[in-house]
Protein backbone atom coordinates (compact mmCIF):
# COMPACT_ATOMS: atom_id res chain seq x y z
CA UNK A 1 0.00 0.00 0.00
CA UNK A 2 1.52 3.16 -0.83
CA UNK A 3 2.34 5.66 1.77
CA UNK A 4 0.55 9.21 -0.05
CA UNK A 5 -1.62 8.06 -3.31
CA UNK A 6 -2.78 10.61 -5.91
CA UNK A 7 -5.48 10.13 -8.17
CA UNK A 8 -6.62 12.39 -10.78
CA UNK A 9 -5.91 15.31 -8.37
CA UNK A 10 -6.90 19.17 -9.66
CA UNK A 11 -6.87 22.43 -8.13
CA UNK A 12 -8.21 25.44 -9.03
CA UNK A 13 -7.43 28.95 -7.90
CA UNK A 14 -9.49 31.96 -8.36
CA UNK A 15 -6.94 34.36 -10.25
CA UNK A 16 -7.56 38.10 -11.62
CA UNK A 17 -8.59 37.17 -14.75
CA UNK A 18 -10.39 33.60 -14.33
CA UNK A 19 -9.48 30.54 -12.80
CA UNK A 20 -6.24 29.24 -12.34
CA UNK A 21 -5.45 25.56 -12.89
CA UNK A 22 -2.60 25.33 -10.29
CA UNK A 23 -2.64 20.75 -10.45
CA UNK A 24 -4.29 19.12 -13.45
CA UNK A 25 -5.26 15.75 -13.26
CA UNK A 26 -2.21 14.76 -11.24
CA UNK A 27 -2.00 10.81 -10.05
CA UNK A 28 1.04 9.92 -8.30
CA UNK A 29 2.10 7.26 -5.54
CA UNK A 30 4.90 7.59 -2.85
CA UNK A 31 5.69 3.94 -1.29
CA UNK A 32 6.41 3.92 1.91
CA UNK A 33 10.68 4.76 2.87
CA UNK A 34 10.77 6.18 -0.97
CA UNK A 35 12.46 9.78 -1.20
CA UNK A 36 10.91 11.28 -4.21
CA UNK A 37 11.80 14.79 -5.46
CA UNK A 38 9.14 17.18 -7.03
CA UNK A 39 10.83 19.06 -9.42
CA UNK A 40 9.71 21.74 -11.85
CA UNK A 41 9.94 26.06 -12.13
CA UNK A 42 8.25 28.59 -10.20
CA UNK A 43 4.38 28.27 -10.81
CA UNK A 44 4.34 24.56 -11.96
CA UNK A 45 2.25 23.39 -9.12
CA UNK A 46 5.06 22.06 -7.00
CA UNK A 47 3.54 23.77 -3.56
CA UNK A 48 0.18 23.37 -4.38
CA UNK A 49 1.14 19.50 -4.47
CA UNK A 50 2.96 19.65 -1.24
CA UNK A 51 0.27 20.92 0.38
CA UNK A 52 -2.23 18.85 -0.81
CA UNK A 53 -0.45 15.59 0.69
CA UNK A 54 0.45 17.64 3.54
CA UNK A 55 -3.53 17.91 4.45
CA UNK A 56 -2.87 21.63 4.24
CA UNK A 57 -5.13 22.25 1.36
CA UNK A 58 -8.11 20.04 -0.56
CA UNK A 59 -8.27 18.94 -4.30
CA UNK A 60 -10.97 20.15 -6.53
CA UNK A 61 -10.79 16.79 -7.97
CA UNK A 62 -9.99 13.55 -7.25
CA UNK A 63 -8.99 11.80 -4.38
CA UNK A 64 -5.48 11.72 -2.09
CA UNK A 65 -5.01 8.79 0.11
CA UNK A 66 -2.84 8.63 2.95
CA UNK A 67 -1.84 5.09 3.69
CA UNK A 68 -4.83 3.44 1.90
CA UNK A 69 -7.18 5.99 3.75
CA UNK A 70 -9.11 8.42 1.55
CA UNK A 71 -8.50 12.17 3.42
CA UNK A 72 -10.41 14.09 0.41
CA UNK A 73 -12.86 15.36 2.18
CA UNK A 74 -12.17 15.21 5.78
CA UNK A 75 -13.15 18.54 8.10
CA UNK A 76 -10.55 21.12 9.43
CA UNK A 77 -10.60 19.55 12.48
CA UNK A 78 -9.90 16.02 11.69
CA UNK A 79 -7.61 16.81 9.06
CA UNK A 80 -5.74 18.70 11.46
CA UNK A 81 -5.40 15.44 13.62
CA UNK A 82 -4.53 13.29 10.76
CA UNK A 83 -1.63 16.09 9.89
CA UNK A 84 -0.40 15.84 13.33
CA UNK A 85 -0.09 11.84 13.46
CA UNK A 86 0.95 11.38 9.80
CA UNK A 87 2.74 13.90 8.36
CA UNK A 88 6.06 15.80 8.77
CA UNK A 89 7.11 19.29 7.48
CA UNK A 90 10.62 21.08 6.55
CA UNK A 91 10.30 24.70 5.63
CA UNK A 92 12.47 26.66 3.09
CA UNK A 93 13.06 29.22 5.86
CA UNK A 94 12.70 26.67 8.63
CA UNK A 95 9.82 28.41 10.60
CA UNK A 96 11.50 27.55 14.30
CA UNK A 97 9.79 29.59 16.72
CA UNK A 98 12.35 32.07 17.85
CA UNK A 99 11.99 32.28 21.57
CA UNK A 100 12.28 28.47 21.99
CA UNK A 101 15.35 26.11 22.40
CA UNK A 102 16.53 23.96 19.85
CA UNK A 103 14.60 21.13 22.11
CA UNK A 104 11.47 22.93 22.92
CA UNK A 105 11.35 23.72 18.58
CA UNK A 106 11.12 20.40 18.46
CA UNK A 107 8.79 19.18 21.31
CA UNK A 108 5.85 22.03 20.22
CA UNK A 109 3.70 19.84 17.97
CA UNK A 110 3.61 17.13 20.89
CA UNK A 111 2.76 20.15 23.63
CA UNK A 112 -0.87 20.28 23.09
CA UNK A 113 -1.76 16.86 23.24
CA UNK A 114 -0.87 17.11 26.79
CA UNK A 115 2.06 14.81 26.66
CA UNK A 116 5.51 16.28 25.68
CA UNK A 117 7.79 13.94 24.03
CA UNK A 118 10.85 15.77 25.26
CA UNK A 119 13.05 12.48 25.54
CA UNK A 120 11.80 11.45 21.83
CA UNK A 121 12.81 15.13 20.98
CA UNK A 122 16.14 15.23 22.55
CA UNK A 123 17.25 11.46 20.85
CA UNK A 124 15.98 13.20 17.51
CA UNK A 125 18.39 15.86 17.95
CA UNK A 126 20.98 13.52 18.98
CA UNK A 127 20.31 11.60 15.67
CA UNK A 128 20.14 14.81 13.37
CA UNK A 129 23.85 15.67 15.00
CA UNK A 130 22.57 18.51 17.34
CA UNK A 131 22.85 16.29 20.77
CA UNK A 132 25.00 19.13 22.07
CA UNK A 133 22.82 22.13 20.62
CA UNK A 134 19.26 21.10 22.92
CA UNK A 135 19.49 25.07 24.64
CA UNK A 136 20.15 26.94 22.14
CA UNK A 137 17.95 29.11 20.15
CA UNK A 138 17.41 29.51 16.10
CA UNK A 139 19.34 32.43 16.24
CA UNK A 140 21.92 30.39 18.14
CA UNK A 141 22.27 28.18 15.49
CA UNK A 142 23.38 28.23 11.64
CA UNK A 143 20.93 27.60 8.50
CA UNK A 144 22.12 23.68 8.59
CA UNK A 145 21.75 23.36 11.94
CA UNK A 146 18.53 24.90 11.96
CA UNK A 147 17.54 22.76 8.89
CA UNK A 148 17.86 19.78 11.04
CA UNK A 149 16.37 20.89 14.03
CA UNK A 150 13.49 21.37 11.66
CA UNK A 151 14.20 17.44 10.51
CA UNK A 152 13.77 16.33 13.94
CA UNK A 153 10.44 18.57 14.68
CA UNK A 154 8.92 16.94 11.27
CA UNK A 155 9.57 13.21 12.76
CA UNK A 156 8.57 13.96 16.70
CA UNK A 157 5.46 12.79 16.11
CA UNK A 158 6.21 9.43 14.01
CA UNK A 159 5.02 10.62 11.05
CA UNK A 160 4.31 8.23 7.63
CA UNK A 161 5.74 11.09 5.36
CA UNK A 162 7.83 14.00 5.96
CA UNK A 163 7.10 17.53 3.30
CA UNK A 164 10.18 19.08 2.32
CA UNK A 165 9.69 22.87 0.43
CA UNK A 166 12.65 23.45 -0.88
CA UNK A 167 14.69 22.05 2.49
CA UNK A 168 18.10 23.49 0.90
CA UNK A 169 17.15 26.32 -0.59
CA UNK A 170 18.69 28.55 1.99
CA UNK A 171 21.59 26.78 2.61
CA UNK A 172 24.95 26.51 0.58
CA UNK A 173 26.14 23.34 -0.68
CA UNK A 174 27.84 21.70 1.71
CA UNK A 175 25.28 22.35 4.24
CA UNK A 176 22.54 21.52 2.04
CA UNK A 177 24.17 17.78 1.45
CA UNK A 178 24.32 17.27 5.14
CA UNK A 179 21.00 18.03 5.38
CA UNK A 180 19.61 15.93 2.67
CA UNK A 181 21.85 13.08 4.28
CA UNK A 182 19.44 13.35 6.85
CA UNK A 183 16.61 13.55 5.50
CA UNK A 184 17.83 10.25 3.18
CA UNK A 185 18.36 8.67 6.81
CA UNK A 186 14.70 8.99 7.77
CA UNK A 187 13.83 6.46 5.10
CA UNK A 188 15.58 4.10 6.86
CA UNK A 189 12.77 3.82 9.09
CA UNK A 190 10.42 3.20 6.67
CA UNK A 191 9.08 7.20 6.48
CA UNK A 192 8.75 8.68 2.64
CA UNK A 193 10.00 11.92 2.26
CA UNK A 194 8.70 14.03 -0.58
CA UNK A 195 10.87 16.98 -1.75
CA UNK A 196 9.88 20.04 -3.72
CA UNK A 197 12.91 21.71 -4.81
CA UNK A 198 14.55 23.71 -7.69
CA UNK A 199 17.76 22.35 -6.38
CA UNK A 200 19.55 19.16 -9.10
CA UNK A 201 21.16 17.92 -5.46
CA UNK A 202 18.34 17.80 -3.93
CA UNK A 203 16.88 14.89 -7.05
CA UNK A 204 20.72 13.18 -6.89
CA UNK A 205 19.81 11.96 -3.06
CA UNK A 206 15.94 11.33 -4.44
CA UNK A 207 15.07 7.57 -5.38
CA UNK A 208 12.73 9.12 -7.94
CA UNK A 209 12.10 12.66 -9.40
CA UNK A 210 8.67 13.79 -10.50
CA UNK A 211 8.83 17.19 -12.82
CA UNK A 212 5.85 18.91 -13.09
CA UNK A 213 5.18 22.12 -15.50
CA UNK A 214 1.99 23.81 -15.72
CA UNK A 215 0.41 21.57 -13.40
CA UNK A 216 0.69 18.54 -14.84
CA UNK A 217 3.30 15.87 -14.41
CA UNK A 218 5.63 15.65 -17.56
CA UNK B 1 2.49 20.68 31.51
CA UNK B 2 -0.79 19.60 32.23
CA UNK B 3 -2.84 22.81 30.76
CA UNK B 4 -0.43 23.20 27.75
CA UNK B 5 -1.90 26.37 25.98
CA UNK B 6 -1.11 28.21 29.37
CA UNK B 7 2.37 27.14 29.08
CA UNK B 8 2.49 28.12 25.26
CA UNK B 9 0.24 31.90 26.68
CA UNK B 10 2.94 32.28 29.05
CA UNK B 11 5.61 32.34 27.37
CA UNK B 12 4.16 34.12 24.51
CA UNK B 13 3.46 36.93 26.66
CA UNK B 14 6.73 37.13 28.08
CA UNK B 15 8.48 37.40 24.72
CA UNK B 16 7.21 41.27 24.59
CA UNK B 17 7.33 41.94 28.70
CA UNK B 18 6.74 45.95 28.17
CA UNK B 19 3.94 45.41 25.60
CA UNK B 20 2.25 42.73 28.12
CA UNK B 21 3.00 44.95 30.70
CA UNK B 22 1.41 48.03 29.25
CA UNK B 23 -1.55 46.02 27.97
CA UNK B 24 -2.13 45.22 31.69
CA UNK B 25 -1.81 48.62 32.66
CA UNK B 26 -4.72 49.54 30.79
CA UNK B 27 -6.88 47.10 32.35
CA UNK B 28 -5.42 47.99 35.51
CA UNK B 29 -6.08 51.74 35.45
CA UNK B 30 -9.69 50.04 34.07
CA UNK B 31 -9.98 48.07 37.64
CA UNK B 32 -8.82 50.89 39.56
CA UNK B 33 -10.93 53.89 38.08
CA UNK B 34 -14.00 51.60 38.80
CA UNK B 35 -13.45 50.31 41.65
CA UNK B 36 -11.93 53.42 43.52
CA UNK B 37 -14.83 55.57 42.31
CA UNK B 38 -17.45 52.95 43.15
CA UNK B 39 -16.31 52.69 46.47
CA UNK B 40 -15.40 56.54 46.83
CA UNK B 41 -19.06 57.23 46.14
CA UNK B 42 -20.15 54.28 48.72
CA UNK B 43 -18.02 55.63 51.09
CA UNK B 44 -19.87 59.11 50.39
CA UNK B 45 -22.96 57.84 50.45
CA UNK B 46 -22.66 55.63 53.55
CA UNK B 47 -20.90 58.07 55.23
CA UNK B 48 -23.43 60.98 54.66
CA UNK B 49 -26.17 58.77 55.47
CA UNK B 50 -24.29 58.04 58.83
CA UNK B 51 -24.25 61.67 59.60
CA UNK B 52 -27.75 62.05 58.56
CA UNK B 53 -28.74 59.59 60.56
CA UNK B 54 -31.13 61.41 63.14
CA UNK B 55 -32.54 63.72 61.26
CA UNK B 56 -33.95 60.34 58.82
CA UNK B 57 -35.64 59.00 62.15
CA UNK B 58 -36.50 62.15 64.14
CA UNK B 59 -39.44 63.83 63.60
CA UNK B 60 -39.67 67.20 65.26
CA UNK B 61 -43.53 68.44 65.85
CA UNK B 62 -43.93 71.96 66.68
CA UNK B 63 -46.88 74.04 67.71
CA UNK B 64 -48.28 75.86 64.54
CA UNK B 65 -47.73 79.68 65.45
CA UNK B 66 -49.52 80.74 62.52
CA UNK B 67 -53.09 79.20 64.04
CA UNK B 68 -51.96 80.74 67.55
CA UNK B 69 -50.96 77.45 69.22
CA UNK B 70 -47.54 78.63 71.04
CA UNK B 71 -46.83 75.36 73.17
CA UNK B 72 -48.06 71.86 72.43
CA UNK B 73 -49.99 70.83 75.89
CA UNK B 74 -50.50 67.34 76.98
CA UNK B 75 -53.56 66.69 75.86
CA UNK B 76 -51.91 67.21 72.58
CA UNK B 77 -48.64 65.27 73.84
CA UNK B 78 -51.11 62.10 74.44
CA UNK B 79 -52.68 62.32 71.05
CA UNK B 80 -49.30 62.35 69.57
CA UNK B 81 -47.90 59.26 71.74
CA UNK B 82 -51.08 57.33 70.75
CA UNK B 83 -50.68 58.27 67.06
CA UNK B 84 -47.18 56.98 67.31
CA UNK B 85 -47.73 53.54 69.40
CA UNK B 86 -50.07 52.92 66.89
CA UNK B 87 -47.54 52.21 64.03
CA UNK B 88 -44.12 52.25 65.31
CA UNK B 89 -41.88 51.76 68.57
CA UNK B 90 -40.78 55.29 68.10
CA UNK B 91 -39.97 57.31 71.43
CA UNK B 92 -41.87 60.01 72.04
CA UNK B 93 -39.94 62.79 73.95
CA UNK B 94 -41.48 66.24 74.50
CA UNK B 95 -39.05 69.00 75.02
CA UNK B 96 -39.61 72.34 76.98
CA UNK B 97 -37.35 74.61 75.64
CA UNK B 98 -35.83 78.13 77.25
CA UNK B 99 -33.12 80.12 76.74
CA UNK B 100 -30.48 81.60 79.33
CA UNK B 101 -27.53 82.05 81.34
CA UNK B 102 -25.54 79.37 82.39
CA UNK B 103 -22.75 80.15 84.90
CA UNK B 104 -20.16 77.83 87.02
CA UNK B 105 -17.69 80.57 88.68
CA UNK B 106 -16.42 83.05 86.51
CA UNK B 107 -17.03 81.49 83.15
CA UNK B 108 -20.74 82.23 81.72
CA UNK B 109 -22.24 80.89 78.55
CA UNK B 110 -25.65 81.71 76.96
CA UNK B 111 -26.87 77.99 76.41
CA UNK B 112 -30.67 76.59 75.23
CA UNK B 113 -32.21 75.31 78.18
CA UNK B 114 -34.44 71.78 77.87
CA UNK B 115 -36.77 70.83 80.07
CA UNK B 116 -37.01 67.22 79.06
CA UNK B 117 -37.98 63.87 81.17
CA UNK B 118 -36.77 61.57 79.48
CA UNK B 119 -33.17 62.24 77.71
CA UNK B 120 -32.10 58.63 77.84
CA UNK B 121 -34.21 57.85 75.23
CA UNK B 122 -32.94 60.45 72.70
CA UNK B 123 -29.31 60.97 74.15
CA UNK B 124 -26.34 58.99 75.14
CA UNK B 125 -24.06 60.35 78.34
CA UNK B 126 -20.27 60.41 77.87
CA UNK B 127 -20.00 60.69 81.64
CA UNK B 128 -22.17 60.57 84.33
CA UNK B 129 -25.51 58.66 83.99
CA UNK B 130 -28.61 59.78 81.83
CA UNK B 131 -31.59 59.23 84.30
CA UNK B 132 -34.77 57.30 83.22
CA UNK B 133 -36.59 59.90 84.74
CA UNK B 134 -35.25 63.12 85.13
CA UNK B 135 -36.48 64.70 88.52
CA UNK B 136 -33.16 66.68 89.67
CA UNK B 137 -29.54 68.08 88.51
CA UNK B 138 -28.51 69.12 85.05
CA UNK B 139 -27.27 67.25 81.94
CA UNK B 140 -25.16 68.90 80.33
CA UNK B 141 -24.29 68.96 76.07
CA UNK B 142 -20.63 68.18 75.36
CA UNK B 143 -20.06 71.77 73.96
CA UNK B 144 -21.25 73.54 76.61
CA UNK B 145 -19.15 71.34 79.40
CA UNK B 146 -16.07 71.90 77.79
CA UNK B 147 -16.99 75.89 77.43
CA UNK B 148 -17.48 76.02 81.24
CA UNK B 149 -14.99 72.86 82.20
CA UNK B 150 -17.76 71.16 83.43
CA UNK B 151 -17.75 67.75 84.90
CA UNK B 152 -20.54 65.45 86.36
CA UNK B 153 -20.88 65.98 90.16
CA UNK B 154 -20.17 69.99 89.46
CA UNK B 155 -22.66 72.43 90.52
CA UNK B 156 -23.96 74.73 88.02
CA UNK B 157 -25.92 78.06 87.93
CA UNK B 158 -29.04 77.98 85.13
CA UNK B 159 -30.42 81.14 85.03
CA UNK B 160 -29.85 81.74 88.87
CA UNK B 161 -30.57 78.65 90.49
CA UNK B 162 -28.40 76.20 91.14
CA UNK B 163 -27.79 72.24 89.80
CA UNK B 164 -25.66 69.26 89.99
CA UNK B 165 -24.64 68.08 86.82
CA UNK B 166 -25.51 64.71 86.32
CA UNK B 167 -24.28 63.34 83.35
CA UNK B 168 -22.27 65.33 80.33
CA UNK B 169 -23.55 64.06 77.02
CA UNK B 170 -21.96 62.24 73.76
CA UNK B 171 -20.67 65.08 71.80
CA UNK B 172 -23.17 64.83 68.87
CA UNK B 173 -21.52 65.00 65.17
CA UNK B 174 -24.65 64.23 63.47
CA UNK B 175 -26.74 66.91 62.24
CA UNK B 176 -29.79 67.62 64.48
CA UNK B 177 -32.85 69.90 64.64
CA UNK B 178 -32.66 69.08 68.62
CA UNK B 179 -28.43 69.38 68.95
CA UNK B 180 -28.17 69.05 72.61
CA UNK B 181 -23.98 70.38 72.20
CA UNK B 182 -24.86 73.82 73.77
CA UNK B 183 -27.45 72.64 75.98
CA UNK B 184 -28.58 72.16 79.04
CA UNK B 185 -31.01 70.00 80.22
CA UNK B 186 -33.18 70.17 83.12
CA UNK B 187 -36.14 68.60 84.51
CA UNK B 188 -39.08 69.16 82.85
CA UNK B 189 -40.74 71.15 86.41
CA UNK B 190 -37.10 73.22 86.08
CA UNK B 191 -38.16 75.08 82.90
CA UNK B 192 -41.09 77.06 83.13
CA UNK B 193 -43.87 77.43 80.85
CA UNK B 194 -47.13 75.55 80.28
CA UNK B 195 -46.71 72.86 77.94
CA UNK B 196 -44.02 72.30 75.55
CA UNK B 197 -41.94 73.86 72.51
CA UNK B 198 -41.19 70.65 70.63
CA UNK B 199 -42.25 66.80 70.55
CA UNK B 200 -39.36 64.88 69.42
CA UNK B 201 -40.59 61.26 67.93
CA UNK B 202 -37.46 59.05 67.88
CA UNK B 203 -37.76 56.21 65.57
CA UNK B 204 -35.78 53.38 64.77
CA UNK B 205 -35.31 53.59 60.90
CA UNK B 206 -36.25 56.37 58.56
CA UNK B 207 -39.37 54.54 56.78
CA UNK B 208 -41.03 54.27 60.68
CA UNK B 209 -40.09 58.08 61.23
CA UNK B 210 -42.19 58.69 57.66
CA UNK B 211 -45.25 56.43 58.97
CA UNK B 212 -44.84 58.03 63.05
CA UNK B 213 -44.88 62.06 60.98
CA UNK B 214 -47.96 60.87 58.79
CA UNK B 215 -49.84 59.50 62.12
CA UNK B 216 -49.18 62.03 63.90
CA UNK B 217 -50.53 64.51 61.12
CA UNK B 218 -53.42 62.35 60.69
CA UNK B 219 -54.32 62.53 64.50
CA UNK B 220 -53.36 66.07 65.73
CA UNK B 221 -54.32 68.21 63.00
CA UNK B 222 -57.33 66.32 62.18
CA UNK B 223 -59.74 69.14 62.59
CA UNK B 224 -57.47 72.00 63.09
CA UNK B 225 -53.64 72.49 62.41
CA UNK B 226 -52.92 72.53 65.87
CA UNK B 227 -48.80 71.01 65.03
CA UNK B 228 -46.53 71.90 62.41
CA UNK B 229 -44.81 68.19 61.53
CA UNK B 230 -40.77 68.08 60.62
CA UNK B 231 -39.29 65.07 59.23
CA UNK B 232 -36.59 64.50 56.88
CA UNK B 233 -37.02 60.83 56.12
CA UNK B 234 -37.72 61.69 52.75
CA UNK B 235 -35.40 64.19 52.29
CA UNK B 236 -32.94 61.42 53.60
CA UNK B 237 -34.07 58.96 51.11
CA UNK B 238 -34.21 61.33 48.28
CA UNK B 239 -30.31 61.90 49.31
CA UNK B 240 -29.62 58.32 49.34
CA UNK B 241 -31.07 58.68 45.98
CA UNK B 242 -28.55 61.61 44.64
CA UNK B 243 -25.39 59.38 46.38
CA UNK B 244 -26.44 56.37 44.46
CA UNK B 245 -26.76 57.89 41.18
CA UNK B 246 -23.37 59.48 42.41
CA UNK B 247 -21.97 56.27 42.60
CA UNK B 248 -23.22 55.19 39.39
CA UNK B 249 -22.00 58.49 37.56
CA UNK B 250 -18.41 57.29 38.72
CA UNK B 251 -18.42 53.33 38.13
CA UNK B 252 -19.84 54.66 34.44
CA UNK B 253 -16.66 56.81 34.57
CA UNK B 254 -14.43 53.68 34.97
CA UNK B 255 -16.48 52.00 32.89
CA UNK B 256 -15.01 54.13 30.31
CA UNK B 257 -11.68 53.34 31.24
CA UNK B 258 -12.24 50.02 30.97
CA UNK B 259 -13.68 49.89 27.42
CA UNK B 260 -10.53 51.69 26.45
CA UNK B 261 -8.44 49.19 27.93
CA UNK B 262 -10.32 46.53 26.28
CA UNK B 263 -9.64 47.78 23.26
CA UNK B 264 -6.25 48.42 24.43
CA UNK B 265 -6.23 44.47 24.58
CA UNK B 266 -7.77 43.73 21.40
CA UNK B 267 -5.49 45.68 19.75
CA UNK B 268 -2.47 44.10 21.61
CA UNK B 269 -3.32 41.05 20.91
CA UNK B 270 -4.36 41.26 17.08
CA UNK B 271 -0.57 42.76 16.96
CA UNK B 272 0.63 39.99 18.54
CA UNK B 273 -1.24 37.79 16.65
CA UNK B 274 -0.44 39.04 13.53
CA UNK B 275 3.29 39.36 13.98
CA UNK B 276 2.99 35.38 15.24
CA UNK B 277 0.97 34.26 11.76
CA UNK B 278 3.93 32.28 10.46
CA UNK B 279 4.15 30.95 13.68
CA UNK B 280 0.59 30.18 14.15
CA UNK B 281 0.87 28.53 10.74
CA UNK B 282 3.42 26.42 11.64
CA UNK B 283 1.42 25.34 14.56
CA UNK B 284 -1.50 24.90 12.52
CA UNK B 285 0.51 22.65 10.12
CA UNK B 286 2.16 20.27 12.57
CA UNK B 287 -1.26 19.65 13.71
CA UNK B 288 -1.95 21.69 16.59
CA UNK B 289 -6.08 22.14 16.33
CA UNK B 290 -7.76 25.16 16.20
CA UNK B 291 -9.08 25.18 19.44
CA UNK B 292 -6.02 24.71 20.93
CA UNK B 293 -4.57 28.15 19.34
CA UNK B 294 -8.05 29.94 20.50
CA UNK B 295 -7.65 28.78 23.93
CA UNK B 296 -3.59 29.99 23.96
CA UNK B 297 -4.53 33.54 22.58
CA UNK B 298 -7.60 33.65 24.89
CA UNK B 299 -5.53 32.36 27.77
CA UNK B 300 -2.97 35.39 26.88
CA UNK B 301 -5.58 37.80 27.31
CA UNK B 302 -6.86 36.61 30.53
CA UNK B 303 -3.82 36.55 32.04
CA UNK B 304 -3.02 39.66 30.91
CA UNK B 305 -6.28 40.64 32.22
CA UNK B 306 -5.79 38.92 35.37
CA UNK B 307 -2.44 40.86 36.11
CA UNK B 308 -3.67 43.93 35.20
CA UNK B 309 -6.70 43.49 37.51
CA UNK B 310 -5.57 42.12 40.04
CA UNK B 311 -2.56 44.46 40.90
CA UNK B 312 -5.61 47.25 39.86
CA UNK B 313 -7.27 45.92 43.26
CA UNK B 314 -4.44 45.93 45.01
CA UNK B 315 -3.72 49.43 44.14
CA UNK B 316 -7.44 50.13 45.20
CA UNK B 317 -6.68 48.55 48.74
CA UNK B 318 -3.81 51.01 48.56
CA UNK B 319 -5.68 53.88 47.64
CA UNK B 320 -8.65 53.57 49.80
CA UNK B 321 -6.23 52.60 52.89
CA UNK B 322 -4.88 56.21 52.05
CA UNK B 323 -8.07 57.68 51.88
CA UNK B 324 -9.14 56.38 55.35
CA UNK B 325 -5.51 57.19 56.87
CA UNK B 326 -5.87 60.98 55.42
CA UNK B 327 -9.51 61.99 56.12
CA UNK B 328 -11.71 61.14 59.26
CA UNK B 329 -13.84 58.71 57.37
CA UNK B 330 -14.25 55.63 60.24
CA UNK B 331 -13.14 52.27 59.55
CA UNK B 332 -16.48 50.59 59.29
CA UNK B 333 -17.61 53.01 56.59
CA UNK B 334 -14.45 52.02 54.47
CA UNK B 335 -14.88 48.37 55.44
CA UNK B 336 -18.61 48.54 54.61
CA UNK B 337 -19.70 44.91 52.27
CA UNK B 338 -20.40 47.23 49.38
CA UNK B 339 -16.99 48.28 49.31
CA UNK B 340 -15.97 44.81 48.91
CA UNK B 341 -18.52 43.89 45.89
CA UNK B 342 -16.90 46.98 43.85
CA UNK B 343 -13.46 45.55 44.33
CA UNK B 344 -14.85 41.86 43.31
CA UNK B 345 -16.83 43.22 40.59
CA UNK B 346 -14.40 45.37 39.18
CA UNK B 347 -11.43 42.56 39.12
CA UNK B 348 -14.24 40.51 37.10
CA UNK B 349 -15.18 42.70 34.86
CA UNK B 350 -10.97 43.62 34.32
CA UNK B 351 -11.43 39.97 33.32
CA UNK B 352 -13.75 39.65 31.73
CA UNK B 353 -13.07 42.88 29.27
CA UNK B 354 -10.06 41.27 28.49
CA UNK B 355 -10.73 38.16 27.68
CA UNK B 356 -13.78 39.31 25.32
CA UNK B 357 -11.18 41.35 23.60
CA UNK B 358 -9.19 38.74 23.20
CA UNK B 359 -12.27 36.71 21.32
CA UNK B 360 -11.56 38.23 18.06
CA UNK B 361 -8.30 37.88 17.46
CA UNK B 362 -8.08 34.56 18.81
CA UNK B 363 -10.63 33.51 16.74
CA UNK B 364 -9.11 35.10 13.39
CA UNK B 365 -5.92 33.34 14.21
CA UNK B 366 -7.69 30.34 14.76
CA UNK B 367 -9.20 30.06 11.53
CA UNK B 368 -6.59 31.37 9.05
CA UNK B 369 -5.83 28.82 6.78
CA UNK B 370 -2.06 27.22 7.62
CA UNK B 371 -1.12 27.39 3.64
CA UNK B 372 -1.92 31.07 3.83
CA UNK B 373 -0.02 32.03 7.26
CA UNK B 374 3.06 30.19 5.76
CA UNK B 375 3.12 31.92 2.60
CA UNK B 376 2.76 35.28 4.88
Amino acid sequence: MAAVELRGVTRRYEGGAGPVVALDDVSMDVEPGEFVAVMGPSGSGKSTLLNLVGLLDAPDEGTVRIEGRDVTDLGVDERTRVRRDTVGFVFQDFHLIPTLSALENVVVPTVFGGDPARERAADLLERVGLGDRLEHTPDELSGGQKQRVAIARALVNRPRVVLADEPTGNLDRDTGARVLEELTAVTDDGVSVVAVTHDPVVAGFADRTVRLRDGVVV
Amino acid sequence: MRLPALFVARRNLSRNRLRSALAALGILVGVVAIASLGIFGNVLAVGADDALGDIGTQVIVTPNADAGFETIDDRTVTEIERAVADVSEATVVPLRTDGGLVRRGGNAAAATIYGIENPAAIYEAREGRLPERHRQGAVVGAGLAETLELRAGDNVEVDGETHRVVAVLEPVETFTPVSPDDAVMLPEGAVGGDGYEQVVVEADTGPEATASAAAVEAAVNDREERVDVFELSTVVDEIDEFFSLLSGFLVGLGGISLFVAGVSILNVMLMSTVERRREIGVLRAVGVSRADILRTILIEAALLGLLGAAVGVAVTVALVTALYLATPVELWVVLHPMNGVYLLAAFAFGVLVSVVSGLYPAWKAATERPVDALRG
